[in-house]
């Protein structure tokens, strides 16, 4: 049999979703945004949504998200995402809204932001990607950082009595009345994506049925800025990130 | 039907101004002296009549931010504040301004700096029209001095925003947003369908139809060429403005030998001073900017030959008379009175100033 003859629609398995674009993504080789955008992009596309959705993006690696899913998107200010999100969906309840942050972006400088949206329980998904460390200034100290860990301002490593603690801020968010899911999730396995996609369509699903504010937390690496190989990274995140970041449902209101 | 005259404060009048004018949404936070605003939306339960939006915030920062969410999806939006707040909310100013953002925007201004006095004062002139948060960009200003201003220059501050794609900030003060007056509201206009903003606002975040590409709202440009490219774009942008949308009143201008220059509740103060000093055979006229940004230079340099001396009258330690002396490019003798801290001026120590300064 030749190739040409395998080549057809109906023999075709898997495919990019139509709702991202062939632009060259900025993200590092073994980063978890990319499969974070594709599960978006699925997930927003299996819902029929693609014309009635509105991203929000923040500041630092996933700024330029934008760039990348074919839907129209407000580029926030650093960690204001949430109170523009919200804004959108008080205006237009028809639509489906999400912000997609970063550590630093939700747990330090949008703390305040990210907490009372959460506590109105907006309608709208926050897609919180961790991975401990700033990764578009180029590697410094973020409010998850573990204990120990290195970055380029605690170059000795995190020292509590200097820096605090990391901040479990989905342990927090689940506390507060307004969200009906938050959950904890990665994407370094073919297992954890498709687990991951389920809960991520859980959320949008949540935002459109008006059961408040879905919180869905990716545990990520970041090669570059840990200075790792993406594979190394991944059993790094496995043996450090989990343990204090422990996978799965904290919160999951049917 | 019989004109609709009511007696009520200017911060009032804002509120009934803007369901009204067919807004959208209101997100604010509250503060001395305005909080009157949000009280009011609230007490009048607007999206229960027109649908428009209000919500109180956690913070002036967030509340600029849906404002900065609201006008992304063409929607007409408004926060107000006052001083402090207005520091906080410039974060959001700044990026409206480069992204672009029709909005409309209340300063009730109090003393300052800082947390200072809930008192009335003008000290937020360079603020407002100097830039005050980051980047090269200008803000509409519309400086009202009466409670029929506080509620006429809504519907005008969004008009103007809509029309350049910019943030209009109405600069008002305690004593105009405190004092009662009475006022004719506008006519009951409704709010824009999701059709019709999509018609007027192509650029609008609402949802990508299949037929055109994304819209992104963002002032993001990494691009250097691109990026000087956009700020002179919005340069153009003001000089239009510029050109078009300068607003000033005058006063017994016509055969004046002296001008004060003052801008909302200082103007009122400085009506009566023109009034006294004709009865004391003075022949002084007030010229009253209403657009504080564009700031009416070529009205204030007509007067270069004409006069012997201009006052600018501020509630402030001089600010206003800096934009003065530009237009008049030191032809013409120019000095400040004020006061500070949130104490205001008589008429008579207007003209006594006038007389120490100029005569």
């Amino acid at each position: 049999m030749e190739i040409n003859e395998i080549i057809k629609p109906e023999n075709l398995v898997y495919d990019k979703p139509k709702l991202m674009n062939d632009n060259p993504m900025h993200y590092c080789p073994g980063c978890s945004h990319g499969v974070i955008h594709k599960l978006i992009a699925e997930v927003i596309e299996e819902m029929g949504m693609e014309e009635k959705t509105i991203g929000v993006s923040p500041v630092g690696c996933a700024v330029f998200a934008y760039n990348y899913l074919d839907i129209d998107w407000m580029e926030a200010a650093h960690g204001r995402a949430p109170a523009i999100a919200t804004a959108i969906k008080r205006l237009n309840p028809g639509k489906m809204v999400f912000t997609y942050q970063g550590d630093g972006d939700l747990a330090a400088i949008g703390t305040c932001e990210t907490i009372h949206a959460a506590n109105r329980g907006e309608n709208i998904v926050i897609v919180f990607v961790n991975n401990a460390i700033y990764g578009m200034t180029g590697g410094q100290m973020a409010p998850t950082t573990l204990e120990g860990m290195v970055t380029s301002t605690c170059p000795y490593g995190r020292d509590v009595a200097l820096n605090g603690y990391p901040l479990k801020i989905t342990d927090l968010l689940a506390k507060l009345e307004g969200t009906c899911l938050v959950t904890r999730q990665s994407v370094h396995t073919a297992a954890a994506v498709r687990k991951a996609k389920k809960m991520l369509r859980k959320a949008f699903e949540n935002s459109m049925n008006g059961k408040g504010t879905s919180v869905v937390e990716f545990v990520s690496t970041c090669a570059s800025g840990w200075k790792m190989s993406p594979e190394k990274a991944n059993q790094w995140m496995e043996a450090n990130m989990f343990p204090f970041y422990p996978l799965g449902d904290l919160k999951n209101i049917d | 039907m019989a004109e609709e005259v009511k007696l009520m404060k200017g911060n009032e009048a804002i509120a009934r101004a803007a369901i009204r004018c067919g807004a959208d949404g209101y997100f604010g936070y509250p503060i001395t002296p305005q909080s009157e605003i949000m009280e009011t939306l609230m007490a009048e339960k607007p999206w229960e009549t027109t649908g428009m939006v209000v919500l109180q915030a956690e913070s002036e920062v967030a509340a600029i931010n849906m404002v900065y969410g609201g006008a992304g999806c063409g929607k007409k939006v408004m926060t107000s504040s006052s001083s402090p707040g207005i520091s906080l909310k410039l974060e959001g100013i700044s990026y409206m301004a480069g992204a672009e953002l029709p909005c409309l925007i209340v300063n009730v201004m109090r003393g300052g700096p800082g947390l200072g006095t809930i008192q009335p004062s003008q000290a937020d002139y360079f603020q407002t029209v100097k830039g005050g948060g980051h980047g090269d960009y200008r803000l509409i200003a519309l400086a009202p001095s009466s409670v029929q201003e506080m509620a006429d220059f809504v519907s005008l501050g969004f008009d103007l925003a809509f029309k350049y794609n910019n943030p209009a900030i109405i600069l008002a003060d305690g004593i105009v947003g405190q004092m009662m007056e009475k006022v004719t509201l506008p006519e009951q206009k409704r709010r824009r369908t999701e059709e019709e903003i999509v018609r007027e606002c192509p650029w609008a975040a609402v949802g990508k139809p299949k037929n055109r590409k994304p819209n992104v709202i963002t002032s993001l440009e990494l691009d250097p060429a691109a990026m000087e490219e956009n700020n002179l774009r919005f340069q153009r942008k003001y000089r239009e403005i510029e050109e078009n949308e300068v607003r000033y009143e005058e006063f017994r201008c016509d055969d004046a030998e002296y001008l004060v220059v003052a801008f909302g509740s200082s103007a009122r103060i400085c009506q009566k001073a023109v009034e006294v000093a004709r009865e004391q055979g003075i022949k002084l006229g007030l010229l009253r900017p209403i657009t504080l940004w564009p700031f009416p230079k070529k009205a204030i340099a007509s007067y270069i030959g004409k006069v012997k001396g201009i006052l600018s009258v501020e509630l402030n330690a001089g600010q206003m008379v800096e934009d003065i002396r530009l237009a008049v490019e030191c032809q013409v003798k120019v000095e400040h009175f004020g006061r500070l801290g949130g104490i205001v001026f008589t008429p008579d120590e207007v003209l006594q100033a006038l007389k120490e300064k100029l005569f």
